[in-house]
């Protein structure tokens, strides 16, 4: 890192602290690790559970309509740390020990993979269900013309094309799950803030939060863009070919 | 036996009375044209047909078989329908279109259905363009994929829902062509068209349907020259003047 700075600008800087997080670059890669995993089962849960729920939010009727739609309102308006603490002190999340390696204490993940998951899940039914909303009648009256049940009609003609429009809703959705990893701090997860702040803790430390704090926003920054242009690519390789006439 | 029968039909959405009382039976390679006003009930009739409308009252038979005891996907199966705005699968090629059916409800291997669905895309003139996407056509190819993806069903009767009223004029011909073709190979057609050029040379029968209710019903030559009813007359005489 750049040591040789002006006086006042060192000040500000305080180099010598960037050498402190930079001897510290495995707590917080193995912090990114976790974040990326994190992000990664959160994701899945959320996929397993809001498509699901979006189609039946489209096409369901009578209870089990009533039941996922309440179930997506009470996860979309509860805030995330209540959430994430109310999974990991509120329910009997299994005592599953810890993996050595990364320091992670399973129940704690567990815990912030449920809650971010189910949440996730909440958000990705909307973005899936107004997707499928947004398919022109014709294609499923198309569909049932030539002799497609309704079930057929929906896996092969609208789902397809509802999956394509949800792209732009999942891009956002994977961005703030990533983001919102970091509330898992609230459990003492060893994620990527909560690896933080405990280098900047440790006695006589406290003058590198700034650094500790840039660095994992620099972090977080690439990680959401990486996912952005994964998913840009993706949309592009899989959207329907257009084309002038 | 008739084809398709049609028995004093009713059907109404909400206080709207669509049709009231229509009664019209088809035989095998029959092509009936029906027109009317905007609003006369004409593609509510033909929806009617493969179930995509139910009719509150009367009943329809497709081959002496009343249709609401039969299976609607099987009906449907067998009663092919064009539609106005093409509806063509949008995330799938123009073979694509064609072959959906065929393999979840014919269930053909892919390689039948796709030689099969070659072979139709042939008949329509479009074998150079099997790859092409929805979005890549132009609306007479578009509906003309229609048309294939319909007909590959090997359907017994096919409906066609003012298959030309979305296409700018210089596209119309082609589409009539083929429409043309099918009718002169004996395929049964219940057409809502506004084509007159078509039900002139084309048709068996043209009924003209306003309000809901049949207002007569005959061969072209009697509709179009000697129509009993004034309406009729009027009527006709102003599509044709459009036509020219």
């Amino acid at each position: 890192m750049a040591v040789a700075a002006p006086a006042d600008l060192a000040a500000v800087l305080q180099t010598g602290d960037w050498a402190f997080v930079l001897g510290n670059w495995r707590v917080l890669l193995l912090g990114a690790v976790v974040t990326v995993v994190l992000m990664a089962t959160s994701l899945t849960l959320g996929f397993l559970a809001g498509f699901p729920a979006g189609a039946v939010e489209a096409y369901g009727s009578g209870w089990t309509k009533e039941l996922v739609s309440t179930a997506g309102v009470v996860l979309r308006g509860t805030p995330i740390v209540v959430l994430i603490v109310l999974f990991f002190f509120g329910i009997p999340v299994p005592k599953l020990g810890s993996v050595p390696v990364v320091d992670v204490r399973l129940s704690a993940f567990l815990a912030a993979t449920l809650a971010l998951g189910l949440r996730s899940g909440a958000y990705q039914s909307q973005v899936f269900r107004g997707a499928i909303q947004s398919i022109d009648e014709g294609q499923l009256e198309a569909a049932r013309s030539v002799g497609l049940t309704h079930r057929q009609a929906v896996r092969h003609v609208i789902f397809p094309q509802a999956v394509r429009r949800s792209v732009p809703g999942f891009q956002n959705e994977f961005t703030i799950v990533l983001k919102d990893t970091s509330v898992a701090f609230a459990i003492g997860l060893a994620e990527l803030l909560t690896r933080a702040e405990n280098l900047y803790l440790q006695p006589g430390r406290d003058t590198a939060i700034m650094e500790v704090i840039i660095v994992i926003s620099a972090v977080y920054f690439v990680l959401t863009f990486a996912t952005n242009r994964t998913l840009d690519y993706l949309g592009d390789a899989f959207s329907i070919p257009e084309g002038s006439e | 036996m008739s084809l398709l029968e049609i028995e004093d039909v009713d059907k109404s959405y909400g206080d709207e009375e669509v049709l009231h009382d229509v009664s019209l039976a088809m035989d095998q390679r029959d092509v009936d044209v029906i027109v009317g006003p905007s609003g006369s009930g004409k593609s509510t009739l033909l929806r009617c047909v493969n179930r995509l409308t139910e009719v509150d009252d009367g009943a329809i038979y497709l081959d002496g078989e009343e249709i609401h005891g039969m299976d609607e996907n099987d009906l449907r199966r067998r009663v092919g329908m064009v539609f106005q705005d093409f509806n063509l699968f949008a995330h799938r090629s123009a073979l694509g279109n064609v072959t959906l059916g065929l393999t979840e409800v014919l269930e053909l291997s892919e390689t039948e259905a796709k030689s099969r669905a070659e072979e139709f895309l042939g008949r329509v003139g479009l074998a150079d363009q099997a790859d092409s996407y929805p979005s890549q056509l132009s609306g007479g190819q578009k509906q003309r994929v229609g048309i294939a993806r319909a007909l590959a069903m090997d359907p017994d009767l096919l409906l066609f829902d003012e298959p030309t009223s979305a296409l700018d004029p210089e596209l119309i011909g082609e589409v009539l062509a083929v429409m043309e073709d099918l009718a002169e190979g004996g395929m049964t057609m219940l057409c809502v068209t506004h084509e007159m050029g078509f039900a002139r040379s084309a048709a068996s029968t043209i009924t003209f349907l306003d309000g809901g209710r049949i207002v007569e019903r005959g061969p072209p030559e009697q509709l179009f020259e000697t129509p009993e009813k004034e309406r009729t007359r009027t009527f006709l005489g102003q599509l044709t003047d459009l036509n020219r």
